[in-house]
């Protein structure tokens, strides 16, 4: 085996080893290699949405809201900017690593430890969604932004019509992400607790684990884009 | 025998078809030869690719046709011939593209000398605007539209706008041999403004102004489509383009009203007509009915309509005076307009007498008092 | 080493359905779900042509038919171009072939998620019945064309701007959701459930096309999903994403800001990859057909291979050929028409194979043989214009017209139905057991390819006179002529062969119900054929279709014009002799 390694340079071993027979990547489940499929179709999803988006805001001619005006939290009466984003951020990156470690515990077949990791991973993202839902009820409640563009009392600066309609769209399809994802955790972790995948290897659960990390990943994306841009 | 004879056919029909048909580009009438010289080429390559293509297959499958115990030759690949074809192709590949790509690096450089005409679009029908004595379009944008004072959102108090000349019709004149470029802008949906001879098209695009530039090169009346679908009737939206001699155009160009003119033409409405033209506007009718005489709208046009002629589906001749406008307010669907049909919706209750009194004193403006 | 490995699918239990319902209807067999795909594509299909022959009669004879409408014409058009496109070409190609052939040329057992392969034909069937639904909704069907440009599909002056745009987007994204649950399916099943000794060079090149189009489906379809729920939201929530302020008859809307383009760029994202989503499965399965009828190997196979890859790659950089004339930035033009004509290199280099296969063949001109022939004529037509249309000088003049008319329809509207009714004469034996009738067959092959090649060849030279496409009526034109008597003339010519072949096809819907139970007894391989699908222990095929173990893959699926016995071909799972 190694000396074969040995001989063969990356490249020509890596296309040898797809072009092989029966399966192209070797050792990997059925389930996995599908996710990462459905993950590089969901990628495009967001990415088409970003575009519209850059192209919405590169092209308005109103001036856009500035975001450290919209996001900010009042604490105590002083408004501090991107104070309620970095906290979601924060708690969603912890879901990730709570979601890692799950993962570990589920090759060590610690099925205890794998649904309380991933049941902390759920409720970390049911954070991230409550604290998204805060979010939007401030800006529309507060702020008077709508998808169509502003009440007549708003107070921001910037009035292009289009803020509200991509920031709400891109937010909730990533929200919903999350949900879905909470969903299939918690679905996911009582299965394994239940002894239904003890036939596998619980691969599921870093299955699951994939999905987990897009979303998170993608949050990352969304927040240097909305947020910081 | 009878498939190889089949494609030969299909092939030397093609052939045939192509010489002897009528139905080639139209004779051109502006500067864009080089596109007519580019599809020839393609033309040539193209067609030879075809008929060699073709007489081959047809060849060979009459040559090696199916005989029992026969074996065919194996011949998994042949990297020489394969490299040879892909030369060839790239070859002819480029030959049809540079000359593509030189003939629209002409088309997208707009000459400095060119003359500006507006063509403004909407359903379904067209009109244009020059920029007049100093060259230079007044600023005008959709949201400044009113359908009956300002219809092309022309900002009022631009003073590049006073002097830019108006063409509330669908026909237009264009002086030969000077360079035109037609810049494009559409009140509602995309439209594309097209005229066969010319070659060049464009789309108009709401929110944007878009362009492409031409010279006319002989004279004539041409047919102006519309070549992007928008909507019930983009088939009605036509026009007419006319190519005039210079001494011609200046004569068109005489008669031809500012936009100045037009504001101060517009007879100022009475507070009657004013509350008539609010109950109109606020009951929709302007989705339908218009007063610009545009063709192709779900109802008649109202410019023109006061106190004329008009066929009913019946083939009867009613003249559309008070007592009929007003039963066709109250009551649509008892005497149509031949052509059309009956969609128009009952109005409200919040819709008084006073109000349809008010409408009727309102559609009598929509009729020059002469025209 | 190989040899020892056990295919991870032989240690996987089937699901084995335990009532009527389970086998037929709700059935988890992807042999049953590509008949299910097949059905109902086919059957919509059906209504799409029925629509184009009002078209027709229409062009040819305006005033004939009262009651159709320029709204009906306008929403004609565009329900017959969605459901052709979407509805019957991809589900027909990537979910009827794909289902069928994939795992039996793989030698599979099934798909690798079968209860998943199963809701996507039922989801698929949920979209088609919206998209139907919307005939019956207020208002109708919309009317906006297949390309759905904003903003004219939701305002006031197109048909079915309300209801209907929202039954069309809501119908796209639930067969999107249908295509990703199938497309799945395909590539895990391609990569990952592949038998012993089948390689990936070693596939046929169906699976080849079936596999890079499915790719191009997951990466074009979210840019529609997208666009479509953009235009959800812009239609009923008041956004502007496509959306510039605009007075529409006579109302001035609450829009303001937004770009009618972006959408174009969204959709053409999407649809340009989508027309070979439609071509690559056709690609692959007409080399096979060819191959198989010629009895020579296919010529070039490894270019074959990366003619497809190539074209999947580049197709994704052309789309805004579609938009020459939108009035987007003019330095576009010199990078996608150059894009453009470079795809047309690996393209052509398929039909030289295809054509370099038959020389020096032992071609039988069998029914499939003869859809195949004519599917390369037809797609050098149509791939020839295309070269016309991509150089973005020429597209000027010529696109909007029936030029494109008859370009799209000769590339990617018969070629790829040819390449359908060849696979379905050719794999039908191995479907039922029975031979489709031969006669029937030729009857219906000679008026379908003579019909449409009537249709659409002269069609071009109405583009060339400047015919515009989408118009209800041109009219004959008195003041300026470009439209003469003449043209018209042609125009009912080509009414007359497009009702008769419409007609004719139903000899194929009969040929196909008829020989299911009369047709002659098929035999495993009655071509002669050397892929997996023909060598199932029963035919057809059974349930997990290998027996106890799968088949070992010993060559590549070409090894055609090589004595054998008696035979002149090797299947697949022959091992290989010393002396080969």
């Amino acid at each position: 085996m190694s000396e074969t390694l040995d001989k063969e340079n990356i490249l020509t071993g890596t296309a040898r080893d797809w072009s092989s027979d029966m399966t192209t990547f070797k050792g990997v489940p059925w389930g996995k290699a599908m996710m990462w499929i459905f993950l590089l179709s969901d990628t495009f999803i967001f990415t088409c949405f970003l575009t519209g988006y850059m192209v919405v805001r590169s092209t308005t001619t109103e001036p856009w809201p500035v975001p450290s005006e919209v996001f900010a939290l009042s604490v105590g009466g002083v408004a501090v900017p991107l104070l309620l984003i970095a906290i979601m951020t924060f708690v969603l990156i912890t879901s990730s690593g709570t979601m890692a470690m799950a993962v570990n515990a589920g090759y060590r077949r610690n099925k205890k430890l794998v649904f309380w990791l991933m049941a902390a991973t759920a409720l970390l993202g049911a954070t991230f969604v409550g604290m998204q839902v805060f979010e939007w009820s401030k800006l529309i409640l507060e702020e008077g932004i709508r998808p169509w563009g502003y009440t007549d009392d708003s107070h921001l600066l910037g009035n292009a019509p289009q803020f509200g309609a991509i920031f709400f769209m891109v937010t909730g399809f990533h929200g919903l992400h999350v949900s879905i994802g909470v969903a299939y955790l918690l679905i996911v972790a009582t299965k394994v607790l239940r002894g239904k995948y003890d036939h596998t290897n619980l691969e599921i659960v870093e299955i699951t684990g994939l999905y987990w990390h897009f979303v998170d990943l993608v949050w990352v994306f969304i927040f240097a884009f909305f947020y910081l841009w | 025998m009878r498939v190889a004879l089949l494609i030969l056919a299909v092939v030397v029909g093609s052939v045939i078809f192509n010489f002897t048909t009528p139905f080639h580009l139209g004779q051109i009438a502006s500067n864009w030869g080089l596109i007519d010289v580019t599809i020839w080429i393609t033309f040539v390559l193209c067609g030879l690719a075809f008929i060699i293509l073709g007489i081959l297959m047809a060849w060979w499958i009459y040559t090696y046709q199916y005989q029992p115990g026969q074996l065919a030759e194996y011949e998994p690949e042949d990297p020489v011939l394969e490299g040879r074809l892909t030369i060839l192709t790239t070859i002819g590949v480029v030959v049809m593209l540079a000359p593509g790509l030189i003939a629209w690096n002409d088309y997208i450089a707009v000459p400095e000398d060119a003359i500006e005409l507006e063509v403004f679009s909407e359903q379904w029908t067209w009109s244009f605007r020059l920029p007049g004595e100093d060259g230079i379009f007044g600023y005008a944008h959709n949201k400044n539209i009113d359908i009956i004072a300002n219809p092309m959102g022309i900002r009022d108090d631009d003073p590049y706008a006073q002097d830019d000349l108006v063409i509330e019709t669908n026909i237009v004149k264009v002086p030969v041999d000077k360079k035109i470029k037609v810049l494009l802008r559409s009140k509602d949906v995309l439209h594309d403004f097209w005229v066969p001879e010319i070659r060049a098209k464009m789309d108009s695009v709401p929110g944007m102004v878009t362009y492409f530039w031409f010279e006319p090169t002989r004279t004539g009346v041409f047919e102006i489509l519309c070549a992007e679908l928008c909507g019930s009737s983009h088939h009605a939206m036509r026009g007419e383009m006319h190519i005039v001699t210079r001494e011609e155009y200046q004569l068109w160009l005489d008669d031809q009203i500012t936009w100045a003119e037009r504001k101060a033409g517009v007879v100022p409405l009475t507070p009657v007509q004013q509350l008539g033209q609010t109950v109109a506007r606020d009951n929709g009718c302007f989705a339908c009915h218009n007063t610009t005489g545009a063709a192709g709208t779900p109802g008649p046009t109202w410019k023109g309509m006061w106190g004329t002629e008009v066929e009913l589906d019946d083939g009867s001749i009613v003249t559309r005076d008070e007592a009929y406008v007003r039963e066709s307010i109250t009551n649509p669907g008892a005497k149509l307009v031949k052509g059309f049909s009956n969609t128009m919706l009952q109005l409200s209750d919040d819709v008084t007498t006073e109000d349809i009194d008010a409408l009727i004193e309102y559609l009598k403006t929509t009729t020059p008092a002469v025209e | 080493m190989a040899t020892v490995e056990v295919p991870y699918q032989e240690t996987v239990p089937l699901h084995h359905p335990k009532t009527w319902l389970g086998k037929y209807v709700f059935s988890q067999d992807h042999k049953v779900i590509a008949i299910q795909y097949g059905v109902t594509a086919m059957a919509v299909g059906l209504v799409a042509l029925f629509l184009s022959e009002l078209m027709r009669i229409q062009l040819a004879f305006p005033g004939a038919m009262p009651w159709f409408t320029a709204d009906m014409y306008y929403q004609s058009i565009t329900m017959h171009g969605m459901i052709m496109v979407i509805y019957l070409l991809t589900a027909f190609l990537l979910g009827a072939f794909g289902n069928f052939c994939i795992p039996l040329m793989c030698g599979a057992r099934d798909m690798a998620f079968p209860f998943v392969n199963m809701l996507s034909y039922w989801v698929y069937l949920i979209s088609v019945i919206l998209l139907l639904l919307s005939y019956v909704v207020p208002g109708g069907p919309t009317g906006a064309g297949w390309t759905l440009y904003p903003p004219q599909t939701i305002t006031a002056g197109t048909p079915g701007d309300d209801w209907g745009i929202a039954m069309m987007l809501i119908s796209l994204a639930v067969f999107i959701a249908a295509f990703t649950m199938g497309g799945l399916n395909y590539i895990t099943t391609i990569l990952q459930a592949r038998t012993r000794g089948m390689t990936l060079m070693r596939m046929p090149l169906t699976v080849w096309g079936i596999f890079i189009a499915t790719f191009l489906g997951l990466i074009a379809f979210p840019a529609l999903f997208v666009s479509a729920v953009m235009m959800l939201l812009d239609k009923f929530l008041g956004t502007s994403f496509f959306m510039p302020a605009i007075v529409s008859l006579g109302k001035s809307l609450d829009y303001s800001g937004g770009q009618p383009l972006l959408f174009q760029h969204l959709f053409w994202f999407f649809g340009h990859p989508e027309v070979y989503i439609v071509a690559l499965p056709a690609f692959g399965v007409i080399s096979d057909l060819i191959s198989v009828h010629a009895r020579k190997n296919i010529f070039g196979y490894r270019m074959m291979v990366w003619a497809i890859v190539a074209i999947g790659i580049l197709s994704l950089v052309v789309w805004a050929h579609h938009m020459y004339v939108a009035g987007m930035h003019p330095y576009f033009g010199f990078f996608f028409a150059t894009t453009t004509l470079i795809i047309a290199v690996p393209t052509a280099l398929k039909v030289y194979n295809w054509l370099l296969t038959l020389w020096r063949a032992n071609i039988r001109l069998t029914v499939p043989m003869l859809w195949a022939l004519a599917f390369v004529l037809t797609f050098i037509v149509g791939g020839i214009t295309g070269l016309f249309l991509g150089n973005v000088i020429i597209d000027i003049p010529l696109s909007d017209t029936y030029f494109v008319v008859a370009h799209f329809h000769m590339v990617m509207g018969v070629s790829p139905i040819f390449a359908i009714f060849g696979g379905i004469y050719h794999w039908y034996p191995k479907l039922s057991g029975r031979m489709l009738n031969d006669k029937i067959g030729l009857l219906h092959f000679y008026i379908t390819f003579i019909g449409t090649y009537l249709i659409y060849f002269p069609m071009h030279y109405l583009g060339f006179i400047g015919t515009p496409r989408r118009y209800y009526e041109t009219g004959v034109t008195e003041v300026t002529g470009f439209y003469p008597q003449s043209a018209h003339d042609l125009n009912v010519f080509i009414t007359c062969v497009a009702l008769f072949v419409g007609v004719s096809q139903l000899l194929f819907v009969y040929n196909l119900i008829v020989s299911l139970k009369k047709g002659k007894k098929a035999g495993d391989n009655p071509w002669g054929a050397n892929s997996l699908e023909w060598r199932t222990p029963d035919t057809p095929p059974g349930h997990g279709n290998w027996g106890e173990r799968l088949p070992t893959v010993h060559r590549w699926a070409y090894d055609f014009g090589v004595s054998h016995g008696d035979q002149d071909h090797i299947p697949q799972d022959v091992p290989k002799q010393k002396s080969n």
